[in-house]
């Protein structure tokens, strides 16, 4: 049960816009070289992104992305929806088909994928995109201390 | 992210076998009928949950599987745990030896995937067999009265 890469480099390299933005454009390709991810991946990942209105390209010397909100508006569902299609740990055929199922799938789905779901899909959407940039000073803080002493 | 059949159909074939093991043993041709799956690939989940100790098999006969425990005692999470491995959104979380990513303990987005495996365990270790067990008995009772009323 695996996220897909596009979601996790997705979701990497928006922590990482909202960290070196600073209220400027941020190449491309820094991002993918500080996440060590190719820029034709990021292009694809960043056009989905900018399609979903969550970042805002710039054309230009100059260019480059821009989230689209503050990243205390942004929330992580929202990101990995845009990216990974609905937060579900069952395919949507499974879904679609309550119709046909039997006493033990009804049971099994009301009792466990969707309370999986639901638990699932309110922790992406309680988090925003400031969390995830403020555990990421907290980590790197705790590093830097470590380093000193 | 997503469950893969064996752990549905596993969970499914599991709980067919305790809602039918208050009669004794039953038999994996059975439970492959019921479900509506070859009984090979019944038999490939019940090694999986025989080794994890969640049901065990009774030669001979009148053979066939019983839960190992009551089923109380065995949760969702265990099940879906021996046959999917652990919900983990990401692999670098749940690799104990050695980070697989150059980018450990620096990551961003660690945390927040650490975070989703936690709250699908949570969610999964508070459900039991016996839970999917009285939701079927209530759901059936609610589905034979349908019928009767049609009658």
């Amino acid at each position: 049960m695996k996220f897909s890469t596009k979601g996790r480099y997705g979701l990497r390299a928006m922590v990482d816009l909202a960290v070196n933005a600073r209220g400027e454009h941020v190449a491309l390709c820094s991002i993918a070289e500080r996440q060590g991810i190719s820029t034709n991946y990021l292009e694809q990942v960043f056009s989905v992104l900018r399609k979903s209105g969550l970042v805002k390209s710039v054309k230009g010397a100059q260019g480059g992305y821009i989230l689209a909100e503050a990243p205390s508006n942004i929330k992580i569902g929202r990101i990995l929806r845009a990216l990974e299609g609905p937060l579900s740990v069952t395919d949507e055929k499974v879904e679609d088909s309550n119709e046909n199922e039997t006493s033990i799938q009804h049971c099994i789905r009301t009792c466990v994928w969707d309370k999986m779901n639901e638990a699932l899909n309110d922790l992406a959407d309680s988090l925003t995109l400031e969390d995830l940039v403020d555990n990421y000073w907290k980590m790197l803080g705790v590093e830097e201390t470590m380093y000193y002493i | 992210m997503k469950i893969s059949t064996k752990g549905r159909y596993g969970l499914e074939a599991l709980v067919d076998l305790a809602i039918h093991s208050s009669e004794g043993c039953v038999s994996l041709k059975s439970i492959a009928e019921r479900c509506g799956r070859s009984e090979a690939y019944i038999l490939q989940i019940f090694l999986i949950l025989r080794r994890s100790g969640i049901i065990e098999s009774i030669r001979g006969a009148q053979g066939g599987y019983i839960l190992a425990r009551d089923c109380s005692q065995i949760t969702v999470g265990e099940v879906l745990t021996a046959l999917e491995g652990p919900l983990a959104p990401v692999a670098c979380i749940t690799h104990t030896t050695e980070p697989i990513c150059e980018r450990y303990g620096r990551c961003e987005t660690l945390g927040f995937w650490e975070s989703v495996m936690n709250t699908l365990n949570d969610v999964v270790n508070s459900i039991t067999i016996e839970d999917l067990l009285k939701c079927y008995q209530e759901h059936k009772a609610i589905e034979d009265n349908k019928i009767e009323y049609y009658i």
